[in-house]
């Protein structure tokens, strides 16, 4: 009610001319990107195969996102995040296979396991933590793995169910990769959104300050139980849902490598940090930066000199080993180290002391803030008595 | 002088209305064969400033997490407000009106003073645009400057000196606007100016209708504060009184000092 009265002002806000140029570039750089995404295949410069890649590379981002949104903010972690898409997409593909159930009912389907999987985890996450609560949660999908060996007539076994029916149909083999192309950009600018406003609500300000102290948000009347099986929950269900939407597509299937193997996790758990850890943002550049950097080197036909190995021949090692390096040099993850460089520039140019600079970048970001809290002094006056106000109540 | 709880239990002081806030009955609190808290007693009137003092490990904190909801008693009641609120989760007390401050600090140190304490006036709801457009803080920065932070707004809690630490956690209890506030060791580490000063923030804050239990297991400064106290050793209650009587009380002398002049 007050949130809708909230939300119309400020989109009426900034919907003027002021509003505009106040709003950050990184916004704009945001919705040019997903414009970007949208054109893309009508350029012409996207051929059917790369198409599918960049489907699938969708649904890797969204996976991201899902593991992003509960162990970069709660701090619950989960090295087992690919039970989920698993729960996800091997339900709507048995149901599909063995039982003809369609696709759409099959994804909401699959969608629900993968949010009782959720509780599988939230609820030992309740009393376990830190490297336990890791160690719990990498069992489970290595578990799944051989029960899928063990019932190799309904799961297919390591190879997987390769054919469920496609969710949407469009003629030509191209037509069908455009289509499932849009369906699935879709579907991650929606689950972006959902987690982006999640997270920059007041409920991802408790999200995190669980990670910081529990007994903090306990004190100040906030259960915090509920908010950590939320947002497990949650995540399973973003990460199922894009799961089972997956196997629909002509990029996906519903076998152990792409939903369930331990490399996919891994993967999953580099982009989010090289991208910057709980920030949601960051995990959509990682993943695009980890999948693309992984699709280029398998694809390469340059030749390493002096040891004289063709790169694609060593593409795995070459990607981990990239990745070492990116992570030790950049622990903090591009995007937030990137903020700080913007900052200490900004900082320059407005010819602040270079030494406002050295506590973390966060200079302008205060200056921000303390514009607001001048405004604010202007009518202090009218507000002090509040607090008086607030406690006769 | 030993004084027994029923003795004393109806003497309340100067500033409250004589109406009972919390009422803690027959508290037993046990880990597994030790006995935290045995039998413990009192009530704590509306508007009063109630010292609750024993010497380290007396019980004091156990007590202080049996009422909060932090443990649950073994058994005995605890009525705050007319209602039996024994064994409620902390964020439920919170609710009804009852906030505590932590001895050992509880801040968020990834973020800066006013979000610290905005954190009590979040929005309950998990789906919720509250906050999304950097939200409305100046209540926050109201309580802030209320306890005496309100040059410390955009620091982070590591930034803040010990005194800073102890107003922020005053500052995110009062945000939640209770009427009960237990405030665990305030003076720990404190210079006597600090000691006064906030001493004068919890005076003020009576005056508008709080009621307070102060722990302590130090004496100075506290008996300045408070108009009433009790006294616990070893979980049981030994002494309740004005703090005249109390430092004049021998069983509470030795239980201190072994009997040193407090």
């Amino acid at each position: 009610m007050s949130d809708q009265m909230s939300l119309l002002g400020h989109l009426r806000r900034k919907l003027t001319i002021t509003g505009l140029v106040g709003t950050p570039i990184r916004y704009y750089v945001a919705v040019l990107f997903f414009i970007g995404l949208a054109v893309a295949p009508s350029t012409g410069q996207m051929d059917v195969l790369n198409m599918l890649t960049w489907t699938a590379s969708f649904y890797f981002i969204m996976w991201v996102i899902s593991w992003d949104f509960v162990v970069g903010y709660t701090g619950q972690v989960s090295f087992g995040h690919t039970l989920f898409f698993a729960a996800g997409g091997y339900t709507t593909a048995i149901l599909n296979i063995d039982h003809s159930v369609d696709p759409a009912i099959g994804i909401v389907a699959g969608t629900i396991v993968a949010a009782l999987a959720g509780l599988l985890y939230a609820i030992p996450a309740l009393r376990l933590e830190g490297h336990y609560l890791a160690l719990f949660t990498l069992l489970p999908p290595l578990i799944l793995l051989r029960l899928f060996r063990m019932f190799r007539d309904t799961t297919g076994g390591s190879r997987g169910l390769p054919n469920p029916e496609p969710l949407i149909e469009a003629g030509s083999f191209s037509a069908n990769a455009e289509a499932n192309y849009y369906l699935s950009l879709v579907l991650l600018i929606l689950i972006f959104a959902i987690a982006w406003v999640i997270t920059r609500s007041d409920t991802g300000k408790i999200f995190t300050a669980i990670r910081e102290s529990e007994d903090a948000v306990e004190s100040a009347g906030l259960n915090p139980a509920k908010y950590k099986l939320f947002a497990m929950v949650f995540s399973a269900m973003l990460g199922g849902f894009a799961g089972a939407v997956f196997v629909h597509t002509p990029s996906g299937s519903a076998s152990p490598s792409q939903l369930l193997e331990l490399a996919v996790i891994i993967e999953i758990l580099i982009a989010s940090i090289v991208g910057g850890f709980g920030t949601i943002t960051g995990g959509v550049l990682g993943g695009f930066l980890v999948y693309w950097g992984r699709d280029w080197l398998r694809n390469a036909d340059q030749t390493i000199p002096v040891i004289d190995v063709p790169m694609a021949d060593i593409d795995i090692l070459l990607f981990y080993g990239a990745l070492l390096v990116l992570l030790y040099v950049l622990a903090e993850g591009i995007l937030p180290w990137w903020y700080r460089q913007v900052d200490r520039v900004l900082t320059r140019v407005r010819g602040e002391e270079p030494s406002a600079v050295a506590d973390g970048g966060q200079t302008w970001l205060k200056r921000q803030i303390g514009s607001l809290q001048t405004r604010y002094d202007e009518n202090r006056e009218e507000n002090t008595g509040r607090f008086e106000d607030r406690r006769k109540k | 002088m030993t004084v027994n709880a029923s003795e004393t239990g109806t003497e309340a002081s100067t500033h409250s209305t004589g109406e009972i806030a919390l009422e803690v009955d027959s508290l037993v609190k046990q880990f597994g064969g030790l006995t935290a808290v045995e039998d413990l007693s009192f009530e704590v009137y509306n508007q009063e400033i109630l010292g609750f003092i024993g010497p380290n490990g007396a019980g004091k904190s156990t007590t202080f997490n049996c009422i909060f909801g932090t443990y649950k008693p073994t058994s005995g009641a605890v009525t705050f407000n007319d209602e039996d609120v024994t064994g409620l989760a902390p964020y439920r007390m919170v609710r009804k009106g009852m906030a505590r401050t932590f001895q050992t600090f509880r801040p968020l140190p990834d973020r800066d003073v006013v979000s610290n304490v905005s954190l009590s006036m979040a929005s309950n709801k998990l789906f919720t645009l509250s906050g999304l457009f950097g939200g409305t803080q100046e209540e926050a920065i109201e309580v802030c400057r209320r306890v005496g932070l309100g040059d410390d707004l955009y620091k982070t809690p590591d930034e803040l000196p010990h005194a800073g630490m102890i107003r922020l956690e005053l500052a995110r209890a009062i945000a939640t606007d209770p009427e009960l506030l237990l405030v665990d060791e305030p003076f720990a580490g404190l210079s006597d100016n600090e000691i006064e000063s906030l001493s004068e923030l919890f005076q003020d804050l009576r005056e508008e209708g709080m009621t307070f239990i102060v722990v302590d297991h130090n004496m100075r400064g506290l008996l300045d504060l408070i108009d009433r106290a009790i006294v616990i050793n070893f979980g049981s209650l030994i002494a309740e009184g004005l703090p005249s009587e109390i430092t004049q009380d021998e069983t509470v002398q030795e239980a201190y000092l072994g009997g040193e002049e407090i």
